[in-house]
């Protein structure tokens, strides 16, 4: 009987919960590339030797091998560019869209999808100022840090999805230096 | 007969009663999360399981770009939850031994029901076949064909109906047969 109730107890530990919407796409694009009229999907369908160099440097292949960039425009000025990067942790998936300005610097991170268990972290994470602290980020630069720079003042979960979401900014940094504008149509 | 629960403690019978009606609350839920996230259509459930790992991406020689507009509507698209195999095996690590101790739980309370043994057989394998189908379905749709969808509704609704014959059984069994011992 000892057993059993271990057992379904580590069960219900371990059980990954459903993910939810914590903002909604149109919503991010709009946060992100603020006052764009007309939008453009960019596939970056990568080859073999491309997907592994990628891999290399930030441990991430996207799915199906294919980075998509969303470039957003008003009129004939460019507004930008974002991502949509999930990360998977033991506790399940979670979706980060990351901004840029037309410079390449990131104008902003939003943490659009979550699992159940993992959505009061993230929102603690946010309330703590996780997502200014990645703001003017550029590829090739510092390393996000978001963990560390909410870290004295949130609580330990909340700091360790704080790392995922690093992880996140990080593989966009990558994607968006290595393959947003070297890569011709 | 291990045990009759029509002649069981009334401690027993309640404890066997709030166990049914904790499975239950959980059951409907659990059919509630089903419509959420996968959906009870054939076409609904192999959209999650099979997803494009069906079809066998192959890379290209060089990195190459493809574009095309999107308006605002497109961002919006209802997006489909999608299973993928990391995912499926976390969830058969994770779910397999729950329906299992579940199945355990109510097989013993099949046990205790008066009920010819052939019938009592019949119902602890429907028990532990039913999650058996809901699993094996997943796995098939998602490496065999998107046509194993149907294999997981099945053992999803195998589930349910299992529940509830065990229930309904077990409910009158103790509280409402004439042959009971009166608490």
């Amino acid at each position: 009987m000892n057993f059993l109730i271990r057992a379904a107890a580590i069960a219900a530990l371990l059980h990954i919960t459903p993910v939810v919407v914590l903002v909604k796409r149109p919503d991010a694009v709009q946060a992100l590339l603020p006052g764009a009229d007309a939008y453009l999907a960019r596939e970056v369908h990568l080859s073999g030797t491309d997907a592994h160099r990628l891999h290399e440097a930030v441990d991430w292949s996207p799915e199906d091998g294919v980075l998509v960039f969303y470039r957003g425009t008003a009129g004939s000025t460019s507004v930008g560019a974002l991502e949509f990067v999930r990360v998977d942790t033991p506790h399940g998936p979670i979706e980060v869209a990351v901004g840029f300005t037309p410079q390449g610097a990131v104008r902003g991170v939003v943490v659009t999808k979550a699992t159940v268990e993992m959505k009061p972290w993230v929102l603690e994470a946010v309330a703590a100022g996780l997502t200014d602290r990645y703001r003017g980020l550029k590829p090739g630069g510092e390393a996000p840090g978001g963990a560390a720079g909410i870290a004295s003042r949130a609580g330990n979960l909340a700091v360790y999805v704080a790392g995922e979401v690093d992880k996140g900014v990080a593989r966009a940094l990558a994607a968006y230096g290595a393959f947003y504008n070297h890569v011709r149509t | 007969m291990l045990y009759d629960l029509r002649r069981a403690d009334v401690r027993v019978k309640w404890l066997v009663t709030s166990l049914l009606a904790t499975f239950g609350l959980s059951y409907l839920f659990g059919a509630a999360m089903v419509a959420l996230y996968a959906g009870f259509t054939p076409q609904s459930v192999a959209a999650t399981y099979a997803g494009p790992e069906m079809s066998m991406v192959m890379p290209p020689e060089t990195t190459m770009v493809v574009q095309r507009p999107m308006s605002m509507g497109d961002f919006a698209q209802a997006e489909v939850h999608t299973v993928d195999t990391k995912l499926l095996i976390q969830d058969t690590h994770v779910h397999v031994p729950m329906y299992g101790l579940i199945a355990a739980a109510l097989g013993v309370v099949v046990v205790g029901l008066s009920l010819p043994r052939r019938w009592s057989l019949g119902l602890i394998a429907l028990l532990f076949a039913a999650p058996w189908l809901d699993f094996a379905g997943m796995w098939l749709t998602k490496l065999v064909s998107p046509r194993f969808a149907i294999v997981t509704l099945a053992g999803g609704w195998a589930m349910g109906v299992a529940y509830l014959i065990v229930a309904g059984l077990a409910i009158h069994q103790m509280w409402l047969s004439r042959e009971r011992a009166e608490p």
